[in-house]
C-alpha cells in the first residue's frame, strides 16, 4: 500500500537538525532506531503496523533508553528485540517520580530547605525532550498544567543569561582592547582622549553591537533573512498595485 | 459596509485615481460620469463564478444593487473540506439564522508539544463564541438567498472566457452546463454567456485566475478526516475544539479536532512538508488517541488553503474574492468569513461603479474593492503573520505560545480580534506586561530548548 513507503520516507534534515547531528558520537546508534521508533509509532496508531526489517549488525550495546527515572531500565540486549518492536508496544510513556498530576512536585526538589531550580529545569527539559522523541496521547484526567513561570527569574539568569553575558562581555572587552590599542598606535590618541571622539565612540557602539548580535557566524545569514522576512508579506500583499497602469479612470 | 453603499445614487463627477496602496478613507464611489449608460438601458450584467460563501454573498449584494447577475457552481451539494469555524461577526453581518450553526465552540483547548493543555475561552462573555458550521449547509443556504435576491444560479462548470474586443465590450464566459442532476454529469452541455464583468468565487484552485493570469501562491495542504465517536466520547467535545502544535503534527501549521453537527474532523496542514502529510495525521490521531477511541472514519478530505495574495487580484473587468484571491490569515488559517465579506465588498463596488446596473464598469472600480479590503483587514492579516512567524517557527516557540495563550488578557484580546475582526490596541500598561511576559515566555521556552539538546534520553 502506497501508506507504507511514504511513512518511511526520510524526514527532512531541515524538520529536525539538531536531532540528526547534534552529538553522532555520543548516541552509538539511536539516531535510526529512534526515527524506527517513532515511525513505527505514527504508523500503528494510524494505519495496519508495518513490518520492520532493521539490518541486523546495528544492535550492540546501545545505550538504554529508558533513564533510571522511568523505573525498569530497558537494558541493551536489542538484537531479538529488534524484530519484534513492530508488535510490541512502543516506547513506554514518559515516567517520573518526581511529575504528579500533571506538574512538577516541588516537594521532590528539596536541596537544602529551598527548592533546587536547576534540578526542575533539568527535568523539565528532559520531559520536554522525552515528548519531542515520543509523542503522548493527551489524556484530560492527567492534564499537563505546568507552567515554566513559577521557575523564578534568577534561576534562570543565573544559568542561562550569566555565562552568555560573561562570554560576551568578554568578547567586547578583547575587541575593545586591541582597538583601542591599535588606534592608538596609528594616531598617537590615549584611550580617554578616544573617549571624548565622537568616531571612536561610534566604533565602540558598532564593536558591542556587533558582538550581541553576530555570535556564530550563521547568525549574520540569518540577521538578513529576519529583514527580508519582516518584509515579505506585505509585499505579497502589495503586489497587486505594483503593475497598476490603469491609473484614474478615463475621464 | 455601509459607506460604500452610501453615495450610490448620484452619478457625478470622477473620483480620480484610485487610492494607492490602501490610505483610502471611507469609500465613497461614484459612478464616473464619463462611464457610458448601457446601451439600450439594459443593466449591466455579472458572472460571478463559484457557489461558496464568497460567490454567494457576491450574487446576493449584486442582485440586491439592480444588477443582472448570474452565478455559476459546479457542484451544488458540494462538501467542501473546511473546518468550518466562523466568527461571531459574520452570524450578525450576514444575518446568518442560528439554525445553521452546528454547534457554538466556546472552550478551545491549546495543546503544546509537550502536552501542556491550556483551557481558553475563560473571557468570554455567554453570548460570544465561535460558530461551526457544515460548508454544504452554509453555501447552500447563501445561494439560495442569492437566488432570492434575484441572481440566476446555474450548475455548470466554468470552463474559460474570452476577452471583450473593445474597451467597453462584454466579456465571453465559456461553460459547461449540467442539467436537473445536481451531481453534475460527466460532460454536460457547452454554453456561453455574454457578461460585462466577472467575479471569480472558484476557490483555490480557480480556474478565472488562471484564465486572467493572476499568478501563484503558496498554499498549505489541509487534510482531515471526519471522525464519528462514541456519544461518551462526543460529550467532552460539546463545546470544545482543540488545537495541537508541535514539529509531530506540523512543521508550520496546528492539528485540530473541531466539533461537527454529528462527528468530529481531526485535521492538520502544512506548507512545507506536503508529502508528509499523512505522517502528520498520523501524529494529530495520536495526540488526540484516547478521546477519539473507537471512532470510525466516515470521511477523508483534503484541500489546498492559500497562504497568501495572488500577485495580481484584478484584471480588466476581471476580478477575485475570497479563497481564488487569497484572503486566508496565516496563523489560523481562516477563511470563511473574509471570503463572504470580500464577496460582498466587490459586490458593492461593482453596484456603486455602476450606479445599481445602469452604467458600465471599470477595472478601477474594482480596484476600490481592492483598496477598501486592503485598508479594512491588512492589520489583522499583519498581525497573525507575525504571530506564525514567532509562535510557529519552532517547538520552543510553541511551548511559549501555549504558556502565553493561559494569560486572561492574552485571551481577551484574541478573542476580540477573532470574534469581531477588530485589532483593539487595549490598555498600553497591560499590552507592556504582555511583550514582557511574551519576550519571558520565548526566553524561557529557547532556554529549556538549549537544555533539551544536552539530554541524553
Amino acid at each position: 500500500m502506497a501508506m507504507a513507503t511514504s511513512t518511511f520516507s526520510p524526514r527532512p534534515a531541515s524538520l529536525r537538525p539538531l536531532r540528526a547531528g547534534a552529538k553522532p558520537h555520543l548516541h552509538l546508534l539511536p539516531f535510526p532506531r529512534f526515527r524506527a521508533g517513532r515511525l513505527e509509532r505514527a504508523a500503528a496508531a494510524g494505519e495496519a503496523p508495518v513490518e520492520v526489517a532493521p539490518p541486523a549488525g546495528e544492535t550492540e550495546a546501545e545505550p538504554a533508553p529508558a533513564a533510571a527515572s522511568n523505573g525498569a531500565a530497558v537494558k541493551a540486549v536489542e538484537a531479538p528485540a529488534k524484530a519484534t518492536e513492530a508488535a510490541a508496544p512502543p516506547v513506554p510513556a514518559f515516567r517520573d517520580a518526581r511529575w504528579v498530576n500533571g506538574t512538577w512536585d516541588l516537594s521532590k526538589f528539596d536541596k537544602g530547605g529551598a527548592v533546587d531550580w536547576d534540578a526542575v529545569i533539568d527535568a523539565e527539559a528532559r520531559r520536554r525532550k522525552w515528548l519531542e522523541d515520543y509523542p503522548e496521547a493527551t489524556n484530560t484526567e492527567e492534564a499537563v498544567v505546568f507552567d515554566t513561570s513559577i521557575i523564578p527569574w534568577w534561576a534562570w539568569m543565573k544559568r542561562f543569561h550569566l555565562p552568555e553575558a560573561e562570554k560576551l562581555n568578554g568578547r567586547a572587552a578583547m575587541v575593545g582592547f586591541f582597538m583601542a590599542y591599535f588606534v592608538d598606535s596609528l594616531t598617537g590618541v590615549g584611550l580617554v582622549d578616544q573617549m571624548g571622539n565622537f568616531f571612536c565612540k561610534t566604533l565602540l557602539f558598532v564593536a558591542v553591537a556587533g558582538v550581541l548580535l553576530v555570535r556564530k557566524n550563521e547568525d549574520l545569514h540569518n540577521l538578513k533573512k529576519i529583514i527580508d522576512e519582516t518584509t515579505f508579506y506585505d509585499k505579497q500583499w502589495q503586489a497587486t498595485w505594483q503593475d497598476d497602469t490603469t491609473g484614474g479612470p478615463k475621464n | 459596509m455601509t459607506s460604500l453603499s452610501s453615495a450610490v445614487a448620484l452619478p457625478s463627477s470622477c473620483r480620480g485615481a484610485r487610492p494607492a496602496g490602501g490610505r483610502a478613507r471611507l469609500l465613497v464611489a461614484r459612478a464616473a460620469a464619463s462611464s457610458p449608460k448601457l446601451p439600450s438601458g439594459r443593466r449591466l450584467r455579472v458572472a460571478v463564478v463559484g457557489g461558496g460563501p464568497a460567490g454567494g454573498a457576491a450574487a446576493e449584494a449584486l442582485a440586491k444593487g439592480g444588477v443582472e447577475t448570474v452565478l455559476i457552481e459546479r457542484k451544488m451539494d458540494n462538501c467542501k473540506p473546511c473546518g468550518g469555524a466562523i466568527p461571531l461577526c459574520m452570524v450578525s453581518e450576514f444575518d446568518l439564522p442560528l439554525d445553521l450553526v452546528d454547534r457554538k465552540v466556546r472552550k478551545m483547548k491549546m495543546i503544546s508539544p509537550s502536552n501542556v493543555a491550556v483551557d481558553i475561552g475563560r473571557t468570554l462573555a455567554p453570548h460570544e463564541y465561535i460558530g461551526m458550521v457544515r460548508r454544504e449547509v452554509l453555501d447552500a443556504y447563501l445561494r439560495s438567498r442569492a437566488q432570492n435576491a434575484g441572481a440566476e444560479v446555474v450548475n455548470g462548470l466554468f470552463l474559460r472566457y474570452d476577452a471583450p474586443k473593445e474597451p467597453n465590450g462584454t466579456y465571453v464566459v465559456h461553460y459547461n452546463h449540467y442539467d436537473g442532476s445536481s451531481n453534475g454529469k460527466v460532460g454536460g452541455e457547452k454554453r456561453s454567456l455574454e457578461v460585462d464583468a466577472i467575479v471569480g468565487a472558484d476557490g483555490a484552485n480557480s480556474r478565472v485566475a488562471k484564465e486572467m493570469g493572476a499568478g501563484d501562491y503558496e498554499y498549505a495542504i489541509a487534510f482531515q478526516e471526519r471522525v464519528k465517536i462514541p456519544d461518551a466520547k462526543m460529550a467532552y467535545y460539546e463545546e470544545r475544539a482543540e488545537m495541537y502544535v508541535g514539529d509531530d503534527v506540523s512543521p508550520d501549521f496546528y492539528g485540530w479536532v473541531f466539533p461537527k453537527c454529528d462527528h468530529v474532523a481531526v485535521g492538520t496542514g502544512t506548507v512545507t512538508h506536503k508529502a508528509d502529510i499523512k505522517k502528520f495525521q498520523a501524529a494529530t490521531r495520536l495526540r488526540a488517541k484516547d478521546k477519539i477511541k473507537g471512532g470510525k472514519i466516515i470521511r477523508v478530505e483534503a484541500h489546498p488553503i492559500p497562504e497568501h495574495p495572488r500577485p495580481k487580484r484584478v484584471s480588466g473587468r476581471v476580478t477575485l474574492v475570497g479563497d481564488a484571491a487569497g484572503y486566508v490569515t496565516k496563523c489560523s488559517g481562516e477563511g470563511i468569513y473574509f471570503a463572504a465579506k470580500s464577496g460582498r465588498m466587490c459586490a458593492e463596488a461593482i453596484v456603486a461603479g455602476s450606479a445599481n446596473g445602469t452604467r458600465m464598469v471599470e477595472e478601477s472600480d474594482l480596484r476600490k474593492y481592492l483598496a477598501e479590503f486592503d485598508r479594512l483587514y491588512w492589520p489583522t492579516y499583519k498581525v497573525l503573520d507575525i504571530l506564525q512567524k514567532v509562535f510557529y517557527r519552532s517547538n520552543a516557540a510553541r511551548e511559549a505560545f501555549v504558556e502565553m495563550c493561559a494569560d486572561d488578557y492574552v485571551q481577551k484580546m484574541t478573542f476580540d480580534s477573532y470574534l469581531y475582526k477588530r485589532v483593539v490596541p487595549g490598555n498600553p500598561l497591560d499590552d507592556i506586561k504582555l511583550a514582557v511576559n511574551t519576550i519571558g515566555s520565548l526566553v524561557r521556552a529557547t532556554a529549556l530548548r538549549r537544555e533539551m539538546e544536552k539530554v541524553t534520553l
